[in-house]
């Protein structure tokens, strides 16, 4: 039997067979990933924890019950034990997890969102606007974050929105130089000039063909940032110009059980605890996530 | 091959460039001194008539990327015109634009560069009916398109990292003929391809040129893959087109000095087993 | 120079954990000889020049045996290997913006090499590389020592990583599409420029290129690659004259060349149909059944190996054979 080639038709079948693996074949290697999944574990929990904080505490985290003042971890009722004026660690802990979350997602988010604009104009609107946001970047990112913070709390009072917004000052230059050299990176393909050549007018190109090639990029730095804002938070709460009760932060817990160093040790432990497993399963997730989404951009073996 | 071979001077210019020079500003070089200016096209003609294939060649630094920049009104040229059908395409109103926006497609030189590798083969195919707002059976086009480069729908549904250069070429290809042009600009199309394969899609656009009567703007730098695509080939050299001819001609009998050292830049399998080759 | 061949290569396989690039290489390049490796995307040509070299990527093994400079390159320790490269064995990149380092001046770059290989000092160094860059028909030699990558051709970068590569007489030079990147007028004068200093110091060369008019003009032998496999091997006159494996004649008339040009423009270049496979799933049989036109059953169910002789072809119907292969 001789198969027969001929070389004038536009040879069909042989052209559906793709040159490198089929993208499910992709998926299976998160499983191998371990860092990605330690990291989605850990950012679940404490998610989840948070979450849950709204619906369902041990006990009241803000009342004193003195006579219940420093019992030890293990104690029925109070699994990580009680603080100074007897309120339960663990409650404390989610109420805190709700304050990290919230203030390190906010903070991420706004200088996501500004950073965006503002990287994006800087990379598509010619050089003086680029220059013009470069620079202004540069100036924003000279003064140090903790610095931004205190004078805030200064002259806002202190609180969740304060820290919020110091962050934003802090992060969202970042952000922008990171947008704005990977949506240069983009803007310098040619499928950009062709959806140019079909009149598709500049902001449309910059949201259909730029952002979801830049998202990955974007997704890693805010999780990053995320892990950073909790950071921060927590030192800022510590140094006592975060949260006050009746709020709690896991920062404010090390504050109040500094106190208590020598006394009773394990309270410092436990909020310790907490600010470093978050931190590393957003930085874990971070890592994970830019080593999945970038592979599938960079192939060829030859 | 071209319905021009019959009566080359009667058929008018389908795509015209007439008198383009083209300068860029250079950064000052003193603080109070004006900006010199880089000519990089000096009062060059091009044209392309109707079902004719044409092919530009000259070495990187002759100006080719900025003439086809001006040909496909993406920049507009300091002094001289652009004509489609007869119309200054930057005069002649925006109905007249859009037009010229549809009839001239651009097939570029890689690849993997020229798809969006976030969208699917589909979505990047119907691009540009729906910029350039264009009606009708828009599913029943992709098909037609399809067959008329040689590819299976299943194409459709996938991502272009799961293609090889030379299939994706072919999907720039369709994507360049989707909104119906009467001229495809091919920009150093197989340069980036491996040799076998740079066949096919040179085959490829001979017959698409042959079967739908498109005119083709070939580009390159290299005279024997224009040679063989080209009824007419235009030699660039430092803005400027030195030499016009039929590439056979050109081949045999090169006038112009970078015409000549574009032919003398050639390797043949036989050249090479003689010895003299490389001089 | 020694006497003994510059590289000898047995079974050399190339894979990683997903699949197997390079399947079972064979040849010997003797001292001063040249040797063309013809290969397009996925033959595994690249592969096969790191792995000579033992730079292959993370994740890459090779096994089986390169023999060069009196020991096994496969077994030797890095840093072994590393006091090779560059002076014993070297390589031309095919993109050479991305193989020069654009932080350091070219000068200081080319001089590195030479000290690192040699016994000269810091000036006596520049002086030799000052006297590189003249062989290379470089143009104002004592001003491009302090340039920087970015600010030059890309046909004067090709010539530097050329004068690296040959800064310190290696007995074997592998270039690996040397001139891919450049304009046509700049290949030959580069090409030149390499056929000159090759010959000139004796070096042997494996010359890797999918664009066959180039191994025409430089090399005595000549190996086809497809799918990680030699398909065809033999002297460069004999092979291009008369093929003998379908995918080597397929190459030969499919090359956009003046000789395959007809002069009335009526020509159609005889491409070869459908594409390389993927690595990681090869047909069975002979890897290049799917796209041959005389494919039998044999062609499908049975691996051909390459036959004995001058000319070598792994085919189970080559080009000119009267008499059907016997099984090997």
């Amino acid at each position: 039997m001789i198969l027969s080639k001929s070389s004038h038709l536009p040879n069909p079948a042989p052209l559906d067979v793709p040159a490198s693996p089929p993208a499910r074949r992709q998926r299976r290697k998160l499983p191998r990933n371990a860092s990605l999944l330690v990291g989605i574990v850990l950012t679940t929990i404490f998610l989840a924890v948070a979450l849950v904080s709204f619906f369902y505490l041990p006990s009241n985290p803000n009342i004193p019950v003195i006579r219940n003042r420093l019992l030890p971890a293990g104690t029925a009722g109070h699994w990580l034990g009680t603080d100074v004026l007897g309120r339960d660690i663990v409650a404390q802990l989610m109420v805190g997890a709700r304050t990290s979350i919230l203030v390190g997602a906010g903070g991420a988010t706004l200088s996501l969102i500004l950073g965006l604009i503002a990287g994006l104009a800087a990379a598509s609107s010619g050089k003086i606007a680029d220059e013009a946001i470069s620079r202004g970047a540069d100036i924003l990112l000279s003064i140090p974050g903790m610095v931004t913070a205190l004078v805030l709390a200064a002259t806002m009072g202190s609180g969740a929105l304060t820290t919020i917004l110091a962050l934003t000052a802090f992060f969202t230059p970042s952000f922008t130089r990171v947008v704005r050299s990977a949506a240069i990176g983009v803007l310098n393909e040619d499928f950009i000039t062709a959806a140019r050549l079909y009149g598709r007018g500049k902001i449309f190109v910059l949201i259909r063909h730029v952002l979801p090639n830049i998202a990955g990029v974007m997704i890693v730095q805010f999780t990053l940032y995320f892990a950073a804002g909790i950071l921060t938070e927590a030192g800022l709460s510590y140094l006592g110009v975060g949260v006050h009760r009746p709020s709690i932060s896991w920062g404010l817990m090390l504050n109040e059980a500094q106190q208590q160093v020598g006394i009773s040790s394990p309270l410092a432990i436990w909020p310790g605890l907490a600010i470093v497993l978050m931190v590393l399963g957003l930085n874990l997730l971070g890592d994970g996530l830019r080593d999945v989404l970038d592979p599938k951009l960079a192939r060829r073996a030859s | 091959m071209t319905m021009a071979a019959n009566d080359p001077s009667l058929v008018p210019p389908l795509l015209e460039m007439r008198q383009v020079t083209q300068t860029y500003a250079l950064n000052r070089q003193s603080l109070l001194g004006a900006r010199p200016q880089l000519t990089v096209l000096d009062n060059i003609h091009f044209d392309v008539r109707p079902g004719e294939a044409v092919g530009l060649v000259g070495e990187s630094g002759s100006g080719k990327t900025t003439l086809t920049r001006i040909l496909t009104g993406m920049e507009k040229p300091r002094e001289g015109h652009v004509f489609y059908d007869g119309r200054d395409v930057w005069a002649g109103g925006a109905e007249h634009w859009r037009q010229f926006r549809r009839s001239v497609q651009v097939v570029m030189q890689n690849p993997r560069s020229s798809l969006d590798p976030r969208m699917r083969i589909g979505s990047s195919l119907l691009e540009p009916l729906r910029s350039l707002k264009i009606d009708g059976d828009h599913a029943a086009r992709v098909f037609e398109v399809l067959d008329q480069v040689g590819l299976t729908r299943q194409a459709l549904e996938r991502y272009p990292h799961e293609f090889s250069g030379g299939q994706l070429q072919r999907i720039a290809i369709a994507r360049a003929l989707m909104p119906g042009p009467k001229v495809l600009i091919a920009d150093e199309p197989v340069s980036a391809l491996d040799v076998s394969i740079q066949a096919q899609v040179l085959n490829l656009l001979k017959d698409l040129v042959n079967n739908l009567g498109l005119s083709l703007v070939f580009i390159a730098h290299d005279l024997s893959v224009v040679a063989y695509t080209t009824s007419r080939v235009s030699v660039m050299s430092a803005g400027r087109i030195v030499e016009v001819g039929k590439p056979m001609d050109l081949f045999v009998r090169p006038q112009a000095e970078a015409t000549q050292n574009l032919v003398g830049a050639i390797l043949t399998v036989e050249s090479g087993l003689a010895g003299n080759a490389l001089g | 120079m020694s006497q003994e061949n510059a590289i000898e290569v047995r079974n050399l396989v190339v894979h990683n954990t997903a699949l197997t690039a390079v399947r079972g290489l064979d040849f010997t390049l003797p001292a001063g000889a040249r040797m063309g490796l013809v290969g397009e995307s996925g033959s595994g040509k690249t592969l096969t020049a790191l792995a000579l070299m033992g730079l292959l990527p993370m994740g890459w093994q090779a096994n089986g045996s390169v023999r060069h400079d009196g020991v096994d390159l496969i077994t030797q320790s890095d840093r072994a290997l590393s006091n090779r490269r560059g002076r014993t064995i070297s390589m031309v990149f095919q993109d050479p913006l991305s193989s020069l380092d654009p932080v350091r001046r070219i000068g200081q770059q080319v001089s590195s090499v030479i000290r690192r290989h040699t016994q000269a000092g810091k000036k006596e160094a520049e002086r030799r590389t000052v006297d590189l860059f003249r062989q290379m028909s470089l143009p104002r030699p004592e001003q491009l020592m302090r340039a920087y990558p970015h600010e030059i051709s890309g046909g004067q970068r090709q010539r530097i990583m050329i004068a690296m590569a040959l800064a310190c007489y290696p007995q074997l030079i592998i270039a690996d599409e040397p001139t891919t990147a450049l304009d046509v007028t700049v290949q030959k004068q580069v090409l030149r420029l390499l056929n000159t200093a090759v010959q000139e110091r004796g070096s042997a060369l494996i010359m890797i290129t999918h664009d066959l008019p180039i191994i025409a003009a430089m090399c005595d032998t000549v190996a086809v690659m497809y799918a990680g496999k030699i398909v065809e091997m033999g002297p460069v006159a004999e092979v291009f004259r008369h093929p003998r494996h379908h995918y080597t004649k397929g190459l030969l008339d499919s090359q956009p060349t003046m000789d395959n040009i007809a002069l009335d423009g009526s020509s159609r270049l005889a491409s070869i149909p459908g594409m390389v496979p993927p690595l990681h799933s090869l047909p069975a049989g002979c890897a290049f059944h799917p796209r041959c036109a005389a494919a039998t059953e044999q062609c499908i169910t049975q691996v051909p190996t390459l036959d004995d002789g001058p000319r070598r072809a792994a085919c189970w119907h080559p080009i000119g054979a009267t008499v059907p292969m016997e099984v090997a």
